[in-house]
């Protein structure tokens, strides 16, 4: 049985607060993650004919905010991407709570790292997807989906650590 | 029995058979190396799912809602009955669209005026200046309290003498802005303290080659951690640091 426009839209409505999350850790702030959320929704509502029957709404609905997400990158160009200059050493005082819980450094690190690295990340890390459902929103091998995480890891660490990888 | 980062890694995220499991859980056992190297994936997983967890507390904007349901009701409900689905019409993304291109022009032409005017008054302003020391704490003079008074991040050109990178509304209830000083590659963070800003943290900010950039992207870790040890919530979006500037930086009246 088919399921009514009506019916796909509240489940589309139940997947938003996933769906902006994943949009915010591609985006440097909340502001440009509803922006992408409301591009692939309109994305998914224009090629809804193209969700095969049996597939996961919420992998197709990922899949599709990949695609708006590096499309819209390539028309507006990667605005706002310098390398993070060097750490001088000279720290405040900031409690480990911050450190922990603060979205400002780990967005900063997670805008620096390559397109198909922050999508693995965000997948797997923001979202707690497996690899295997990771792989399938981004059309990847699961090899190709590991080492990818595996780099982004790495790249991350250091600048969070703030040092240059 | 040594093991790479990458089955190290799928350890710690649980994705290894039983077998591999119990092999390298008895290997962490014994080898507190191991153990740290596992712990170390485990500790930046936390974090990176921690930072954005609060997102899914968030209330939904509701244009988001309405365009997730199909849109204008209307359609969607036609849609259905015709038993079929068929393509919306997507007018509410193109209309903000339209209204940014007219802002744009204005904001080139503010900040064009702003740049003008800027490097006709200071020219390669003296650090003395910008900097004054006050009752017990330094604060912005000269051509860098001018710029937190009146620049906006979103229309700078990127030639300034003084750029403001994030402003965000700061535990206290006040506005603190982050900036760089072009001359002298000093970033910044002041925040509003009665009528002018106090600077509380300042760092050397080697700025990358290539003149224009986004000042926001020159943040410094050690101006990243002061502005984290403020910070209540989100940076502005260009909208708010406007109106956050048309309040006088009076965070009471600019509230949203």
């Amino acid at each position: 049985m088919t399921e009514t426009a009506e019916e796909i839209g509240e489940r589309i409505v139940e997947l938003l607060p996933r769906l902006r999350r994943f949009a915010r850790a591609l985006s440097r702030n909340q502001h440009d993650a509803d922006d992408l959320v409301q591009s692939a929704v309109e994305r998914a509502w224009r090629h809804l004919d193209q969700l095969e029957p049996g597939r996961n709404l919420a992998s197709w609905m990922f899949g599709i905010m990949r695609n708006a997400w590096i499309d819209n990158r390539r028309s507006h160009g990667r605005r706002g991407e310098v390398p993070l200059p060097e750490d001088s050493g000279d720290h405040p005082a900031v409690s480990p709570f911050d450190i922990q819980t603060s979205l400002w450094s780990v967005s900063e690190a997670m805008s620096k790292l390559p397109e198909e690295q922050r999508l693995a990340v965000a997948l797997v890390l923001v979202e707690g997807m497996s690899y295997k459902e990771a792989a399938q929103v981004l059309e990847i091998p699961i090899g190709t989906l590991t080492s990818r995480l595996a780099r982004g890891r790495v790249a991350l660490s250091a600048a969070l650590e703030g040092k240059t990888p | 029995m040594n093991y790479d980062d990458e089955t190290l890694m799928a350890y710690a995220d649980g994705e290894l058979d039983a077998k591999t499991r119990s092999e390298i859980a008895a290997a962490v056992e014994k080898d507190p190396e191991l153990a740290h190297r596992v712990e170390k994936h485990r500790a930046l997983r936390a974090r990176v799912s921690g930072a954005f967890e609060k997102v899914l507390d968030q209330s939904v904007p509701e244009r988001l809602a309405q365009i997730a349901r199909g849109g204008a009701g209307s359609a969607s409900e036609s849609a259905a009955s015709r038993g079929k689905v068929l393509q919306f019409p997507t007018r509410t993304a193109h209309a903000p669209v339209t209204a940014w291109h007219a802002r744009e022009w204005i904001a080139m032409a503010a900040s064009l005026m702003l740049g003008l005017f800027l490097s006709w008054r200071i020219f390669a302003p003296a650090e003395s200046e910008l900097l004054v020391a006050g009752n017990d704490a330094l604060m912005a003079g000269g051509a860098l309290a001018h710029a937190l008074d009146n620049q906006l991040a979103s229309e700078q050109r990127g030639a300034e003498p003084v750029l403001i990178g994030l402003t965000f509304k700061a535990r206290e209830g006040n506005y603190c802005r982050s900036f760089v000083l072009s001359e002298s590659r000093t970033a910044g963070l002041a925040c509003r303290a009665g009528p002018g800003w106090q600077v509380s943290a300042t760092d050397s900010a080697p700025l990358p080659q290539g003149g224009m950039q986004q000042a926001s992207s020159a943040l410094t870790p050690a101006i990243l951690r002061a502005i984290e040890a403020r910070a209540d919530g989100e940076a502005l979006d260009a909208e708010a640091e406007k109106s956050a500037q048309l309040s006088g930086w009076n965070a009471g009246i600019a509230s949203r």
